[in-house]
């Protein structure tokens, strides 16, 4: 079962109010031993190269939140890029982003997205769907 | 004007008592479900290649549920297929064995399942698991809507 590792999970959101209310969410769940947040797919992908050298600042996500609109490199880019590293692609990344257009819904699929969620309005919504994704991944599915 | 379409699980498992555990949680379920079971590997590609020929009686899985060990194509082989499929590679794939292999949970994500679930050994933990399942791929998550067959 997940929750007897040290549980990661890695947040990229640009925009700092989002930050802070999905750590909030996040570090509310028991089973999150930590929760790394980044502002933009660069410094995620800066992050990950870490974890692969093994920093123990950057220790291996369980599981990653990706926004989609992003400063720079866009979340679509950054999920292939993840989908085609060896090393990388076993980890389900999950879209939560403002977007509910169709196009955005199904190319995030067919780029092996793991889910994809649409960020609520208010903070007791986003506490709910956090409720939900922790108990589904960290719960009832086993994670690497 | 595009019709929407219930919610469609497709159930690929060989073991007639999980088929009827798993038929049996999903009653007690809210989300108004249509469940597909076929027995194996083969029988699922054939049901997919009916929805890509737009089949009606054939609706497109939202969900494929897959049990890894079945007899003729194992579930790692129809992952990999599907995921390489253009046309079915949208479709996210959650694996529900009784195998809890660090090996195999490995080899299903890098094969890009959506999830891997250890099948649980009781009717209230199936229950349970169907429940967090679709609250998580059919509330929390978005699915790409499909236009009904005219």
């Amino acid at each position: 079962m997940q929750n007897l590792k040290n549980v990661v999970v890695l947040i990229v959101e640009d925009d700092p109010i989002d930050q802070k209310s999905i750590e909030r969410a996040f570090s509310n769940q028991e089973v999150i031993d930590k929760v790394n947040v980044v502002a933009s797919a660069e410094e995620a992908l800066d992050y990950l190269r870490r974890s692969k050298e093994q920093d123990s600042d950057a220790p291996r996500p369980s599981l990653i939140l990706l926004d989609l609109a992003l400063p720079g490199m866009q979340g679509k880019e950054f999920l292939k890029c993840i989908k085609e590293d060896e090393r990388l692609c076993s980890i389900p990344v999950v879209i939560l982003t403002c977007s509910d257009n169709q196009e955005d819904i199904e190319q995030s699929y067919k780029l092996y997205a793991a889910g994809y969620a649409q960020k609520p309005l208010n903070a007791a919504e986003l506490d709910n769907i956090v409720k939900k994704l922790v108990k589904y991944w960290f719960t009832t599915s086993s994670l690497l | 004007m595009q019709r929407f379409r219930d919610v469609v699980i497709l159930l690929i498992e060989d073991d007639a008592g999980d088929q009827r555990l798993i038929e049996k949680s999903l009653c007690n379920e809210k989300i108004l479900n249509e469940l597909v079971t076929v027995n194996n590997a083969e029988n699922a590609l054939q049901y997919l290649q009916r929805c890509q020929d737009s089949d009606k009686e054939s609706p497109r899985p939202d969900l494929i549920l897959l049990d890894l060990n079945m007899p003729g194509m194992g579930g790692k082989e129809f992952l990999k297929h599907i995921k390489n499929n253009p046309e079915l590679n949208d479709i996210p794939v959650v694996v529900l064995t009784t195998s809890d292999s660090e090996q195999d949970v490995l080899e299903s994500y890098k094969l890009q399942a959506a999830g891997y679930i250890k099948k649980p050994v009781t009717l209230q933990g199936f229950q349970q698991m169907m429940s967090d399942m679709e609250e998580y791929w059919f509330v929390v998550c978005k699915r790409v809507v499909q236009r009904q067959p005219s």
